[in-house]
């Protein structure tokens, strides 16, 4: 069978290449089937037969995927020569499609908090006044610290075979960020009736309360769908940082900011009276199953 | 005359400067030319903000820089005479958290990024097998390095970029099952290197003590073997055969090599230079050329990693190699390889001494934002050698923050009349392909070695 394999162009600007390495921890027969479905043409850190400069002379490129915020400051940064900024001007013309992937890319995450180069910003704070001519979808962008490996892999696929998907405000595709983080979390039950974690290190209690868990107002299915196939983050037991947000990463992460004794951030779309009123009245409630160990 | 080539397919991109006499090189500059400031980044951030900040210093090795960064900040109580009471199981959770990083890395290290270009010295259509994206074993070492992951997302929720230590303890509380499904992770990647990276029995070959023994193997260790005396591989690479380790842990020792000689470490002998390094946000001076800077122990230059760490802990095998074939890329490779094995018996040995009835994590007595100003430093082994972090803080925020990697002691600048590690190991080499390949020996990841 003689299959058309769209062409993916993988490139580098500012990042730490987790990203990188969050898809090369996918799930393994979901990453195979990519590769045969794709035809995964450059990637700095992984493919051999092409160089950048064969990237360059492509006319078309099918899909560029950018990990790592832009910057045009060749001082601090560059990439064969060429400032990152320059690089994506270069690639982007070519392209049908853009998928910045990971914070970085999608709005400087990080990286942008190194205010001594004042550049650094996501590929579509600059790209936004360009007349890109190949262009067939607007800019998507996968946050996230890293971004989701199955985030990519679901993206791709489904372009291929619609051509188009639906986004959100912040251009992130509708069908992975229309939930929130907290949605699938194993510790809902203890979040619904406002029992805390006792400390880190416990199975039991939720953390939005004392950790800091930011999962109620993130946008993403990290608890629906698993990390490396098999766990998240708040089910180990370590807070939500709210990585795919665009204010990430924020200010004392590892903490719930409060206000007499009440976590200041609601989550996301409640009322706050409303909120406070039912935690009221769930705290009247003494429910010994969720006080107690879970294996005794 | 001069030559300039661009080394990618590493982590992150490296350029290669040299000057040739007579056909040698006789100057070579490694430049790293990205610079992302991350101890610009940390200042003035909450404290506790370090634990997610650091690990985001590298994508493959962020949960060394997340243990240095928990151990600093542990070392600021015991500064300031509060040690912490950490429990055996958050110490043996954070020590297993580290080797399956390790592992990882070791497995896509020597398949990604040394194998297809070991390979494309030879002819030979048998070693296909290793192209990138297509060959079989880079296929089946991308599956044997994504599933031994999952054992790290067990107790970190995540890999990468979990921060689940935390000054205290770890966040997680595995179950006996959880634990067992780890061990399982980790014997997918035994069965591998039976089957596949050293082609013989896992027990069999951690009982070698000599090139006889290895030559009795079947993998892609062998392949690696073969192609590497073909071209003299186990001839260049040599740096100064000084060797240091900073961390030390269940299977790694602490202490340093010169001339033979092993001796303990004097923390206070360390220094950082950055004569031929950039300034931020300083115009460049002629000299200066690249972002990483120079780490030095009593002012000499020291390799540092795996290799140091065979050495330094006294592993046979590798003791009787480097003997002969000194730190040639040979010994440098087959060292990092030899330690994938050995961590990946210790680490399983680890996970059996979990006592899940121990707590996780014991709250300290008080916050680190109410201590006045103090300091606090570490010394783990990641992945590509010794990596230090060195912390100081202030009224509840850090003042400044420093990071020594592996990289840096390998990979920096040379000062003066002499040579860095890499740098003595590639002069005097007489082609560029090799010099790329003695380069690549040492596990260049330019994301850490500027950061
Ligand atoms: S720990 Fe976080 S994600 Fe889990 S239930 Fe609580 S708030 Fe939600
Ligand atoms: S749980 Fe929160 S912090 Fe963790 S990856 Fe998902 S969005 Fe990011």
């Amino acid at each position: 069978m003689i299959r058309h394999k769209p062409k993916v162009v993988w490139i580098q600007a500012i990042t730490c290449n987790g990203n990188t390495h969050s898809l090369l921890s996918s799930n393994y027969s979901r990453f195979e089937l990519f590769l045969n479905s794709f035809d995964f043409f450059y990637h700095p850190s992984l493919t051999t037969q092409n160089s950048l400069e064969d990237v360059f002379s492509l006319k078309e490129i099918d899909f560029l995927l950018i990990e790592g915020a832009i910057s045009s400051n060749k001082e601090f940064y560059s990439i064969s020569n060429n400032d990152t900024l320059s690089l994506l001007e270069k690639l982007a013309n070519k392209s049908k499609y853009i998928i910045c992937v990971g914070s970085c890319a999608s709005y400087g995450g990080v990286h942008a908090k190194f205010e001594e180069n004042k550049q650094i910003k996501g590929v579509s704070d600059y790209l936004i006044s360009w007349n890109l001519e190949k262009i067939k979808h607007p800019i998507i962008n996968l946050t996230g610290c890293p971004v989701h490996p199955e985030w990519i892999l679901q993206t791709l696929f489904s372009l291929k075979q619609r051509e188009t998907i639906a986004l959100d405000e912040n251009k992130r595709p509708k069908e992975i960020y229309y939930g929130l983080a907290h949605h699938g979390c194993t510790r809902n039950e203890y979040f619904e009736w406002k029992v805390e974690a006792k400390s880190f290190g416990v199975k039991e209690g939720c953390l939005f309360y004392e950790q800091g868990c930011r999962a109620p107002m993130t946008h993403s299915n990290c608890n629906r769908i698993l990390w490396n196939d098999v766990n998240s983050k708040t089910r180990a037991g370590m807070p939500c940082i709210g990585c795919t947000e665009f204010d990430f990463p924020r200010n004392n992460m590892l903490e719930t900011k409060k206000n007499i004794g009440i976590p200041m951030d609601v989550p996301l779309g409640i009322n706050k009276r409303a909120y406070l009123t039912l935690t009221g009245v769930a705290k009247t409630f003494k429910i010994d199953r969720l006080n107690k160990k879970l294996i005794e | 005359m001069k030559t300039v080539d661009i080394v990618e397919r590493i982590e992150g991109e490296a350029k290669l400067v040299c000057s040739w006499k007579e056909n040698k090189i006789s100057d070579a500059r490694i430049e790293f030319l990205n610079f992302r400031g991350f101890e610009y980044i940390l200042q003035n951030k909450p404290i506790l903000d370090s634990l997610v900040y650091t690990p985001r210093i590298c994508g493959i090795c962020g949960q060394a820089h997340l243990k240095a960064t928990v151990e600093a900040l542990e070392n600021i109580y015991e500064n300031v005479n509060e040690a912490l009471v950490i429990t055996n199981k958050a110490k043996l959770l954070r020590e297993i958290g580290l080797n399956i990083e390790i592992i990882d890395s070791h497995i896509k290290w020597f398949y990604m990024f040394i194998m297809p270009d070991i390979a494309k010295l030879s002819n030979d259509i048998k070693y296909n097998k290793y192209e990138p994206l297509k060959g079989s074993l880079w296929l089946n070492a991308s599956r044997v390095a994504s599933e031994t992951i999952k054992a790290i997302a067990i107790i970190g929720g995540q890999w990468p970029h979990t921060s689940y230590m935390i000054p205290g303890g770890v966040m997680s509380d595995p179950t006996l099952f959880d634990l067992t499904s780890m061990q399982n992770y980790l014997e997918q990647a035994i069965i591998f290197f039976e089957n596949t990276l050293g082609g013989i029995d896992f027990e069999e070959y951690l009982a070698f003590s000599n090139m006889e023994d290895f030559l009795k193997t079947n993998g892609s260790l062998i392949d690696f073997k073969n192609i590497a005396f073909k071209n003299n591989l186990e001839k260049i690479g040599k740096a100064y055969d000084s060797h240091i380790v900073l961390g030390s842990s269940s299977l790694f020792e602490s202490g340093k090599i010169k001339i033979k000689n092993i001796s303990k470490i004097d923390s206070s002998k360390i220094s950082e230079s950055s004569i031929n390094t950039f300034k931020v946000n300083i115009s460049k001076k002629e000299n200066e050329y690249t972002w990483s800077k120079t780490a030095l122990y009593a002012n000499e230059f020291y390799e540092t990693g795996p290799l140091s760490r065979a050495l330094i802990s006294n592993r046979k095998f590798i003791k009787t190699i480097h003997k002969e074939y000194q730190d040639s890329v040979f010994t440098r490779v087959l060292a990092r390889m030899d330690e994938l094995a050995h961590l990946l018996y210790t680490t399983k040995k680890l996970i059996s001494k979990v006592d899940t009835s121990e707590p996780s994590f014991i709250k300290p007595k008080y916050s680190l934002n109410d201590i006045e100003t103090a300091i606090g430093s570490s010394f783990i082994e990641a992945s590509r050698g010794s990596l230090s972090h060195k912390v100081e803080v202030s009224k509840g925020l850090i003042k400044t923050y420093d990071v020594i990697t592996p990289t840096v002691w390998n990979l920096g600048p040379g000062i003066k009349d002499k040579y860095g590690v890499a740098q003595k190991a590639i002069v005097g080499l007489d082609s560029i392909s090799k010099a790329e390949i003695v380069l690549r020996s040492f596990d260049i990841c330019s994301v850490c070695t500027t950061h």
